[in-house]
């Protein structure tokens, strides 16, 4: 027997003797009549650790129940075995832990109410914000250089734009442009080599 | 920034010009999202109202620490009923702990019970030793009735009214106003 099948097997023994402690536990509050088959073996490890993946570990940071080692986590998926055992369904496993913890208790919201608002909100905000930019696009087709108006910004026509080689008037203001020129392109004095030819 | 270095006058550009339609549907889509982050900023992404107010308490039937018959929720209706989940690791509860047992000893119409969570039975044996509670402490095994009333930690206790029914649940330590104020809408509630 390995360590892992011991301390599962340990567990179901665990399980059964708190049942016989606590008989008004037996019938699972608020979901029915189990409405799955009674699983056992390798499917029912399977099952527990699927559904153990569904649920939220209440005492840890954003960990489902089959990710964390917390003892409240091991006593929720020594629940979620003896619950698959007896035949209940994945739904009726997630809606007892719901009735006691809330919806917060499963890592997948279900689709219901505002929660389709988290399944759908993301792909509908990417489609809407496709259809802006098409919208935006078809409006201002890119017009060539010259003026008008281009992604909602008035641009003036080039000839308004300043030249390369035009200084401001402020002969302060002139000499920093002329300096800047000289440092960024390598002019000489500032002045471009083509001004003077 | 070159148009502010040179003679030419500022383009009609400088002057911002908002879109009104850009500008509404920014508004549309950001402040809804601010109201929520504002309305949230000082709430405990943990703190999560307990769907099992208003519903009847879970059953159970446990064993008091030490042994002896097990007690069951059923057979105490009638009374309202304190449970207080606790942990001898758990600071807070031992901080609790002489509030509740005052208020056990207070109350004798109320059936306090405390729900050893998490925690070894010998350790607590020794603990109610040293300090001597007015009312049983029971062993929950496997954790089950902390699953079965949503436990997320320790202390956590709730308030059952004489007809069964969760009427309210504190997080965290009480005083004894606490205390006596949650049992008196406990009893409000069995009438």
């Amino acid at each position: 027997m390995t360590p892992v099948a011991f301390a599962l097997a340990s567990i179901l023994v665990l399980a059964s003797a708190a049942q016989e402690v606590s008989p008004s536990a037996a019938p699972a509050a608020g979901i029915g009549a189990p409405k799955g088959l009674q699983l056992s073996g390798p499917e029912l490890d399977k099952r527990t650790d699927d559904i153990g993946a569904l649920l939220r570990c209440p005492v840890c940071q954003g960990l489902s129940v089959s990710d964390s080692p917390a003892t409240m986590a091991r006593n929720m998926k020594a629940e979620v075995r003896e619950k698959l055992a007896k035949g209940y369904d994945q739904e009726q496993i997630l809606a007892y832990f719901e009735r006691s913890y809330g919806e917060f208790v499963r890592l997948q919201p279900p689709m219901r109410g505002v929660n389709w608002l988290v399944w759908f909100g993301p792909v509908a905000a990417l489609i809407a914000g496709g259809a802006v930019i098409a919208w935006a696009m078809k409006r201002s087709p890119r017009e060539p250089a010259g003026g008008g108006r281009q992604g909602g910004f008035a641009v003036p026509p080039a000839s308004d734009l300043p030249s390369r080689d035009s200084v401001p008037t402020d002969p302060k203001l002139a000499a920093a442009v002329r300096r800047v020129r000289m440092l960024a392109y390598g002019w000489p004095q500032g002045v471009s080599p083509k001004a003077g030819s | 920034m070159t148009t502010a270095l040179t003679s030419h006058p500022e383009p009609a550009m400088r002057r911002s010009r908002v879109n009104p339609k850009v500008l509404v549907g920014g508004l549309v889509v950001a402040l809804p999202l601010l109201a929520v982050l504002v309305a949230n900023l000082g709430r405990d992404p943990h703190s999560v109202r307990s769907p099992l107010i208003g519903r009847p308490a879970p059953a159970f039937s446990l064993v008091p620490v030490g042994g002896g018959a097990p007690v069951s929720l059923e057979k105490l209706s009638g009374k309202p009923v304190v449970i207080n989940f606790w942990a001898t690791w758990c600071v807070p509860c031992f901080e609790e702990h002489a509030a509740l047992t005052a208020a056990a000893r207070g109350l004798p119409d109320v059936q306090f019970l405390g729900v050893v969570y998490e925690d070894e039975e010998a350790r607590t044996q020794e603990f109610l030793r040293q300090r001597p509670s007015a009312y049983p402490s029971l062993i929950d095994p496997e954790g089950k009735s902390a699953i079965a009333y949503g436990v997320f930690g320790v202390p956590e206790t709730f308030f059952i009214d004489g007809s069964g029914r969760i009427v309210d649940k504190y997080v965290g330590p009480m005083t004894r106003s606490t205390i006596a104020a949650l049992v008196g809408r406990a009893k409000e509630g069995a009438r």
